[in-house]
């Protein structure tokens, strides 16, 4: 549309500047800064002088990173890089399927959304109220699941899971499945009720059963949504440290140390900024590759 | 475009001037605490909350009385305060005035404390314990004293069950036997944890028991290495054989009550234990057979330098550290007078058997307190790996020894 004759053409393009100034001011200075200064901090040394990928060597180098030899034929410590990944390997499907799983569960079920406030319980509890209960409920003395083991006569498993190398990560992941599922499953309900009903009602004259309205229907129309939990999961499992921090100190002898916990304790035990600063580095290449990734699934998504 | 940006810079200024404005009223850039109103109200930081706290709270009233100054005390445990204190310094600001803190620690951030000299060299040949110093300057003090002396146990359990206190060795581990036997007793020993210091007092028991209190020393000066055969031998040949007989690390406090409940038969812990049960009458403690040295572990003290009360905060430090606060503080219990002219008597009953075994004990610091950094970490979460897989001990100390020569 032509402007009118007389009247100044305003620019579209400058109001949102003015509308992000503020947002954009704060980023920069608690967003922006911070993370080229501990960009810096990773490439230089104690006296300002550049050091090269010397903190990246240390940090790759130290066993509570890398431990090599020890995967995956002897029980941890694997290395906490190691550990991330085992996170991802084992928490990311079992979030995701449980949560999918509930979801699916409660959609008919009478009183289901009061069912899915319990459920959602655990993703808005403290994750260092989380990382305390994890400790008790896999406590010899008052924990349910060894109690559970002991009443099925597995012994082995009826001891503090904490206190164990080869139980302490399976107990923080199962803990973190039972706390963070809740997230997958609102995401998916939510995805569940944006399908429309005729795709299943066709389905169904066309006398097509559980699975494969599931397969067909239900499954592709939901992928957007698991894209989302897929990169909220895995992003939440690189940044893992609370839970940890609480439950086991990333023990016994580093068994459950993960990378978030490592970057901690070289920045305010080992008072050592710099192999901090490069542990935050990797971290974040890897949060950006999974960003990265998002962002390419949800543009194919919408071209598709 | 060239309004926007006068927008933005206006924006920014604005931004600038509210956070000099918060600052604090009293214009002093570099002052901490809020670089406050009242100058008579110090605010102390401890780490010790709940029964330890009351126990020490009646000092701090003692010491505004006579001060004539407010008191506000805060519960921060040590791990929390490493992690905050060092952005308050470098932010030019101090959370308290007087802060209790590791002391090497406080060696480490020398340049962000007020030096005591002044205030300590009057009192240092009263102390058992040295001050922290730093670049010729105290920059801590040493107040109060726990010491760890051995394996507690229930009198009244002990008397049940027909078991005496072990004088040797071999009796020692004939009554840890007798304990396994006992029904209704889940282990020996109750094994604290938490964060792993409990489990780190034991072995530093069996180290001085053993190796003798040189030992202890050389490795806090790294004099020893950890894998040299004398502190081999003292795990393969007492500790590691007897750790069948402990239970598996569990909550330290969780442990007091089972133990005390009778599900096991002796805790290793510090005189803190006094205060944390309900009968501390029938309570007795025996060291390791032979031990000729004990730990004893201070609480050191420091005044930031960020303090706009430094002064003040100083005298209430000269008053923790002198004969007349240490008596207040003995006779609350739970802790042992860091001075040695502070007779046993002043101890509450339960506390005066701890108290004269220092008398004839060689007092050594805290290994991991004193060497501290990651290497204490690594430490304790060493020993929680040892305790549930002693056959691990070897790696174990290699680890420490490499962690060491970092």
């Amino acid at each position: 549309m032509r402007p009118l004759p007389g009247r100044p053409r305003r620019s579209r393009r400058r109001d949102p500047l003015w509308l992000a100034a503020p947002a954009l001011v704060l980023i920069l200075a608690l967003v922006v800064v911070p993370a080229a200064e501990t960009l810096w901090l990773a490439f230089v040394d104690a006296g300002g002088r550049w050091a090269g990928l010397a903190h990246f060597q240390a940090v790759l180098q130290d066993p509570e990173t890398l431990a090599p030899g020890r995967f995956p034929g002897s029980p941890p410590p694997w290395g906490s890089l190691v550990h991330n990944l085992v996170w991802v390997a084992l928490h990311l499907p079992l979030t995701t399927g449980l949560g999918l799983a509930l979801a699916l569960l409660l959609q008919e079920v009478r009183g289901g959304s009061l069912l899915r406030s319990f459920v959602f319980l655990g993703m808005v509890t403290p994750l260092v109220v989380g990382g305390v209960l994890i400790r008790f409920l896999f406590d010899e003395n008052a924990g349910v699941i060894p109690a559970l083991f002991r009443n099925l006569g597995v012994e082995s498993l009826a001891r503090t899971w904490t206190a164990y190398p080869q139980l302490a990560l399976p107990a923080l992941i199962l803990g973190s499945v039972w706390l963070w599922a809740g997230f997958a499953m609102v995401l998916y309900s939510a995805g569940l009720a944006s399908i429309p009903r005729a795709y299943y009602e066709a389905a169904l004259v066309d006398g097509a059963g559980w699975w494969s309205r599931f397969r067909h229907i239900t499954w592709p129309s939901l992928r957007p949504v698991t894209a989302v939990v897929v990169a909220m999961t895995v992003l939440w499992e690189l940044k893992i440290f609370d839970l940890v921090y609480t439950a086991t100190q990333g023990g016994p002898g580093g068994a459950s140390m993960v990378l978030a916990l490592q970057m901690y304790f070289y920045g305010f035990r080992s008072l050592d900024p710099h192999r901090a600063a490069a542990v935050a580095t990797l971290l974040t290449l890897c949060t950006l590759l999974i960003g990265l990734w998002f962002v390419r699934t949800a543009e194919g998504g919408e071209r598709g | 475009m060239a309004r926007s940006w006068r927008w933005i810079a206006g924006l920014a200024l604005a931004a600038m001037l509210l956070a000099a404005c918060s600052q604090g009223g009293t214009g002093a850039g570099t002052e901490g605490s809020g670089g406050d109103q009242d100058s008579n109200q110090l605010t102390v930081i401890g780490p010790w909350s709940g029964a330890e706290m009351e126990q020490f709270l009646p000092v701090l009233e003692e010491a505004e009385r006579r001060l004539g100054i407010t008191i506000q005390y805060q519960t921060q445990r040590y791990e929390d305060l490493a992690q905050v204190l060092p952005a308050q310094f470098e932010a030019g600001q101090a959370p308290a005035d007087v802060i209790f803190m590791w002391d090497w620690w406080v060696k480490e951030h020398a340049q962000d404390a007020v030096d005591l000299k002044d205030i300590w060299e009057p009192e240092a040949g009263a102390f058992r314990m040295p001050a922290a110093e730093a670049g010729g300057q105290v920059v801590a003090v040493p107040y109060a004293l726990t010491v760890k002396p051995g394996f507690w146990y229930r009198k009244s359990f002990f008397a049940e069950h027909g078991l005496e206190v072990p004088a040797t060795w071999d009796e020692f581990v004939a009554l840890l036997q007798r304990l396994a036997e006992i029904e209704g007793v889940q282990a020996p020993v109750a094994s604290g944890d938490g964060t792993g210091w409990p489990l780190s007092d034991v072995v530093e028991h069996f180290l001085i028991a053993f190796g003798g209190p040189d030992l202890q020393r050389d490795l806090i000066e790294g004099r020893i290495a950890w894998t040299d055969p004398k502190v081999q031998e003292v795990f393969r040949d007492r500790l590691v054989p007897v750790l069948e007989y402990f239970s598996d690390p569990m909550d330290w406090t969780q442990a007091v009550d089972l133990w005390w409940q009778g599900e096991y038969g002796l805790y290793f812990m510090g005189n803190w234990l006094t205060g944390l049960v309900d009968d501390p009458s029938d309570l007795g403690v025996f060291p390791l057979p032979g031990a000729r040295g004990m730990v004893a572990a201070t609480d050191y003290v420091f005044v930031p330098r960020h303090s706009p009360r430094a002064e003040k905060a100083k005298q209430l430090v000269a008053f923790l550290i002198s004969r007349e606060g240490m008596e207040l503080r003995a006779r609350q219990g739970g802790k042992l007078s860091g001075r040695n002219d502070v007779p046993a008597e002043a101890h509450p009953a339960v506390d005066q058997e701890v108290a004269r075994l220092l008398e004839g004990a060689e007092l050594l610091p805290d290994l991991d307190d004193a060497i501290g950094g990651d290497w204490q970490r690594t430490f304790w979460d060493q020993l929680k790996l040892l305790w549930v897989e002693p056959g691990q001990w070897q790696g174990v100390l290699e680890r420490l020894e490499q962690e060491r020569g970092r």
